[in-house]
């Protein structure tokens, strides 16, 4: 009964966290420094702009606070079952999603606040996007390693293991979205010398090729692994009430995973500190976040459920 | 997988509730035991297996709607109380 009294207080603290982080968020929007260029590219008053900002903004906003109890769920779960086996590996599979709801916000929210600082000083906008870019892939690295162990660690406890059939198609998959990344970055390059910045992410080629392209291959290489992992698991695990319960928690996951790399893949080809982004790129990352809320909702139902075998 | 003569009857019971709730199973069953039959898992005997059936299906139900789940599995329980030795261990030698 104290593990439940703590879990539910570990829960109120996540949801205040994200309530805070939403609060500076939406504070953000009619505090920072607008520049005149930007109001008049958009034909805004600075009203109307800050407002649009704060509507655009109401879907990702919705999937913060989703996100924080999806994964407060599972923590709550995770430790429930944490003297058992597969504790351990439940918690870090908590961990890692915290990792994913936390970076949609301080990513957010960090591209916020450089904004703003972009439109007082416009020279640091090229440190602002290399610094963006970094914490991007830095936070995506986290958080796919620990899932990524969390399901393998999974894995080798119900002695599973992936047949060469599934290891081929997750390396077509792989190979695609892949050469694809890479066809899409190199556009933007100008190749006739490898130590040029004059791109949108400010490096030289072979910098942003060693420190941001290949890192970023290998955590979505982890991610989507791990994803599979995940799905082979919740398929073969014994118990029916058990494996209903958990299939809920691992598609959320497995979409959640998906759509946090389609996020980033959306972000790392056109890496960009502004305050509103409209067109296709907003489309894009709208849908992506409400997948990834949809996700987050599967995932906290699932423990929710599996929480509930632990305590009946 | 083994037929569970020789062991005991909480082996049996958490047994065939792995079917139903996989590696919960044996935390779900000491729960049962222990809080509503006041006694170790270990020492579960065949008396104590109608009581602790009737705890178990107002548990599932909690777990879930599916009537015939509840069903198979309280069916599958019974089975062992039929298997019931001719002393109170609960212990087959």
């Amino acid at each position: 009964m104290a593990n439940n009294k703590q879990a539910t207080r570990s829960t109120t603290r996540t949801m205040q966290q994200a309530a805070l982080l939403i609060v500076l968020y939406i504070v953000l929007i009619f505090a920072i420094p607008v520049g005149n260029r930007i109001l008049a590219r958009h034909h805004f008053s600075l009203w109307e702009y800050r407002t649009v900002l704060f509507a655009i903004s109401l879907p990702a906003l919705v999937t913060w606070l989703v996100a924080f109890a999806g994964y407060a769920k599972l923590r709550e779960y995770a430790a429930s079952v944490k003297k058992t086996p597969e504790g351990k590996h439940f918690d870090k599979l908590a961990t890692g999603s915290a990792w994913l709801a936390w970076s949609l916000a301080v990513t957010a929210i960090m591209n916020l606040a450089f904004g703003g600082l972009v439109s007082h000083s416009p020279g640091f906008y090229k440190p602002a996007v290399i610094i963006s870019n970094y914490v991007n892939l830095a936070f995506s690295l986290l958080a796919f390693g620990i899932i990524g162990n969390a399901s393998r660690g999974l894995i080798n406890r119900a002695k599973l293991g992936l047949s060469l059939g599934s290891v081929r198609s997750i390396i077509v998959i792989f190979l695609v979205a892949g050469v694809s990344y890479c066809y899409l970055t190199f556009r933007n390059f100008d190749l006739s010398s490898l130590g040029s910045a004059h791109n949108p992410y400010f490096l030289p080629v072979w910098l942003m090729v060693v420190s941001v392209m290949i890192p970023y291959l290998y955590a979505w290489f982890a991610g989507l692994l791990a994803a599979y992992e995940i799905h082979i698991y919740s398929k073969h695990i014994n118990g029916v009430l058990y494996r209903q319960a958990l299939r809920l928690l691992a598609v959320g996951l497995i979409i959640i995973i998906v759509s946090a790399v389609a996020l980033q893949y959306t972000y790392s080809l056109h890496p960009r500190i502004e305050h509103l982004v409209l067109g296709y790129r907003l489309v894009l990352s709208s849908t992506f976040r409400i997948i990834g809320a949809v996700g987050f909702i599967l995932l906290g139902v699932g423990a929710f459920r599996l929480k509930k075998i632990e305590e009946v | 997988m083994a037929n569970g003569k020789g062991a005991s009857l909480y082996e049996q019971v958490t047994r065939v509730t792995h079917v139903y709730l996989g590696p919960a199973a044996g935390r779900f069953i000491s729960r049962q035991v222990e809080s509503h039959l006041h006694k170790p898992p270990e020492q579960l005997s065949h008396k104590d297996l109608r009581e602790l059936i009737d705890w178990i299906r107002v548990a599932v139900s909690l777990l879930t709607d599916d009537s015939e789940i509840i069903e198979e599995y309280t069916t599958e329980l019974k089975k062992l109380a039929k298997d019931e030795p001719t002393g109170n261990n609960s212990k087959k030698h």
